[in-house]
């Protein structure tokens, strides 16, 4: 059963998860911008892809915990009569 | 005066317990770090666009010496592709030519020919680069020289290009 001390300890692992792949994206650009910036060009659309699929499992990983967290609500609230 | 059973008067002010407010924030950051994560996705769209958009400098020719100017074990400083960029000609003992730009890839100090050893060497830091690549051997840089693209043509040596 989903109780909220297992959605504190999920938001927690989640919002380590998502700010891991955010430094992950912080890095691609970075590394795009240095290849731009060296004349390397074929690097810059496969860095562009991998940030936008990162971006994808992000946004997943938010609707995720946000539907977890309607479901607590509701689980939280009293039955009505 | 409090009676008994009624919420303090702070908890009007406070009214999120300490846990609810933990539960609030870590929601209120996954969504802080997806924005963050959508502007980064952003930024990378835009430098690969501006890859796209950045046009290739046009190759220019430049004639930087005549060949017989630089001996064997010679060097020759010139600026290519524009006067604010500093390049040394070499010319190897078996009097073949190379070109670098001479500015060092770890805190740009000028570099200087080193023809016993056919090295470029950075004074500043004691970073060593090789004649034939331009790559760093030792010392701080990391990155090798950029490499001057030469022709050339008969008594002429001609800078066409620059390869970071």
């Amino acid at each position: 059963m989903e109780t909220r001390k297992q959605g504190t300890t999920l938001f927690t692992a989640i919002a380590v998860l998502i700010g891991i792949l955010v430094v992950i994206q912080l890095w691609l650009v970075a590394a795009a911008l240095e290849a731009l910036l060296s004349g390397n060009r074929g690097a810059l659309l496969p860095a562009a892809v991998a940030s936008f699929v990162l971006l994808g499992v992000n946004a997943g990983l938010l609707l995720y915990i946000v539907r977890f967290d309607e479901r607590i609500r509701r689980l939280d609230e009293p039955p009505d009569e | 005066m409090k009676e008994r059973g009624e919420r303090p008067r702070w908890r009007e002010d406070f009214p999120i317990g300490w846990e609810q407010d933990h539960y609030v924030t870590r929601r209120e950051l996954a969504k802080f770090l997806t924005l963050g994560s959508a502007l980064l996705a952003g930024a990378s769209a835009l430098i690969a666009f501006a890859g796209r958009l950045w046009k290739p400098e046009r190759r220019r020719r430049v004639r930087i010496a005549s060949a017989s100017a630089v001996p064997p074990g010679g060097s020759l400083l010139f600026r290519f592709p524009t006067d604010e960029d500093p390049c040394i000609l070499l010319r190897a003992p078996e009097g073949s030519f190379e070109a670098y730009s001479q500015v060092c890839t770890h805190l740009s100090c000028a570099v200087v020919y080193r023809p016993e050893d056919a090295t470029l060497a950075c004074p500043c830091h004691k970073g060593v680069f090789t004649c034939s690549e331009g790559r760093p051997i030792a010392g701080p840089p990391t990155r090798r020289l950029p490499r001057i693209v030469l022709d050339v043509r008969g008594d002429d040596v001609f800078a066409t290009g620059v390869e970071l």
